[in-house]
């Protein structure tokens, strides 16, 4: 990784000024707009939740209406749909999935237990608010949501990416540190991802005075560069 | 199940010293033996029972007792009995012999029961960690593991109430509805 030096820095503002030329700003609705009409989901059925998304995602609720549709890679995915319980285990997997997507992206959490552990707040391996780890934009409570709710939540995420509120992905760059800290809590100061989201940070201008910290430094430290895949046959 | 089979497996199993059989009915047979005795049990059942399959072994922690017991559980597709072997190891220091060499398939169990109790396995091939490959804290399925406790210290919560949710609550939106006033009774 990159050293990264302070000072050079520009801190990006909380809220983009609205662009003086009208034009651009038609032209940036439309894009809201159209973006907000085509959705690829990467669903992590992680739970019970999962099985709310069939009856969603075919002929009965029919989720293509409005544009959304699963995917199967999380390089093509806009969002990241979490249906249940994060154990410890596979939070490590989420975030490595998570941090594989493309800017812009859009995390959904569904079920109680995405909020604060749901029946599992007792247990020793699931993680308890997964908004510790990665930003979410939207939770659709329930144990289970209907089929309905999460329509319902789909449509509330359209309408915030229509209206320009559904920024929350820019929130893991600018406190990167804060997240890296949480899950170095959990996984120990040896985690690292193959991802560089602080060299992600930069390209999108999203480095601000939170993006490092004590945390990234240690990450700094332990991190190790990543080797291609010994390929056997 | 036929009464001849039966009888013999139980003229069979008083081979082993101190053997205690319970039928707790017709196809189940509770055997309690000292943990001496349970290897010397466990190839009877296999060389000359035809008890090909072992199920399971579960773990309990008797903490007040300050001893596991260990239950193996052992199948015979010829006699349909199935006979749960109940023996009793002391928590400390929690060792006990493994019976990779009878049944292969202990293998499993016992590095799952290590995982979970901390109870150790002389013999067994593998004694590393198995599903709880990130776990670090003491053995969690012990009695002496408060659970709550440990979440309590490592984890925080979300509120309950927070502004965002009374923001919506003051333009008449969250639970308008009590759950008691749609109930048909009421």
């Amino acid at each position: 990784m990159k050293s990264t030096d302070l000072d050079r820095i520009e801190v990006n503002p909380k809220t983009m000024p609205k662009r003086t030329n009208p034009l651009a700003n038609v032209f940036d609705d439309l894009v809201r707009f159209c973006r907000s009409r085509s959705m690829f989901m990467l669903h992590y059925c992680t739970g019970c939740g999962a099985i709310e998304l069939p009856p969603a995602m075919t002929s009965r609720f029919d989720m293509e209406r409005l544009g959304i549709q699963p995917m199967v890679t999380p390089r093509q995915a806009d969002i990241l749909l979490i249906t249940g319980y994060v154990s410890i285990k596979t939070l490590k997997r989420v975030i490595l999935t998570y941090e594989q997507m493309g800017s812009p992206k859009y995390v959904i959490g569904i079920c109680s237990c995405t909020v604060n552990g749901g029946m599992y707040w007792q247990s020793y391996a699931t993680a308890k608010k997964l908004d510790e780890y990665m930003p979410v934009d939207l939770y659709i409570a329930g144990c289970m949501p209907r089929p309905e709710a999460v329509i319902e939540g789909l449509q509330q995420l359209m309408d915030k990416i229509k209206n320009d509120q559904a920024n929350s992905w820019k929130q893991y760059y600018e406190n990167y540190d804060y997240y890296l800290g949480n899950q170095q809590k959990l996984f120990g100061n040896n985690w690292q991802t193959p991802t560089d989201v602080i060299g992600e940070a930069e390209i999108y201008r999203l480095m601000g005075p939170q993006t490092l910290g004590e945390h990234t430094k240690i990450l700094q430290q332990v991190q190790k560069p990543m080797e291609p895949l010994e390929m056997k046959l | 199940m036929n009464s001849a089979q039966s009888q013999s497996l139980n003229v069979l199993l008083q081979e082993i010293e101190g053997i205690q059989l319970t039928h707790q009915n017709q196809r189940r047979l509770r055997a309690d033996i000292s943990a001496d005795a349970l290897p010397a049990l466990l190839a009877l059942l296999r060389g000359r029972a035809g008890y090909v399959h072992l199920s399971a072994i579960s773990c309990v922690d008797w903490i007040e007792d300050d001893q596991f017991e260990l239950v193996y559980h052992l199948w015979s597709y010829e006699t349909s009995i199935l006979i749960s072997a109940h023996i009793r190891v002391a928590r400390d220091p929690g060792i006990y012999l493994s019976v990779f060499d009878i049944y292969t398939p202990a293998a499993f169990f016992e590095r799952d029961i290590h995982e979970m109790f901390g109870l150790y396995f002389e013999g067994s091939p593998d004694m590393s960690k198995f599903i709880l490959t990130e776990w670090d804290g003491p053995p969690p399925m012990r009695k002496d593991f408060d659970s709550e406790q440990w979440v309590m210290d490592n984890f925080t919560w979300q509120d309950y109430h927070p502004d965002w949710l009374k923001q919506i609550e003051q333009q008449g939106g969250g639970v308008v509805k009590s759950a008691d006033s749609s109930r048909k009774s009421s």
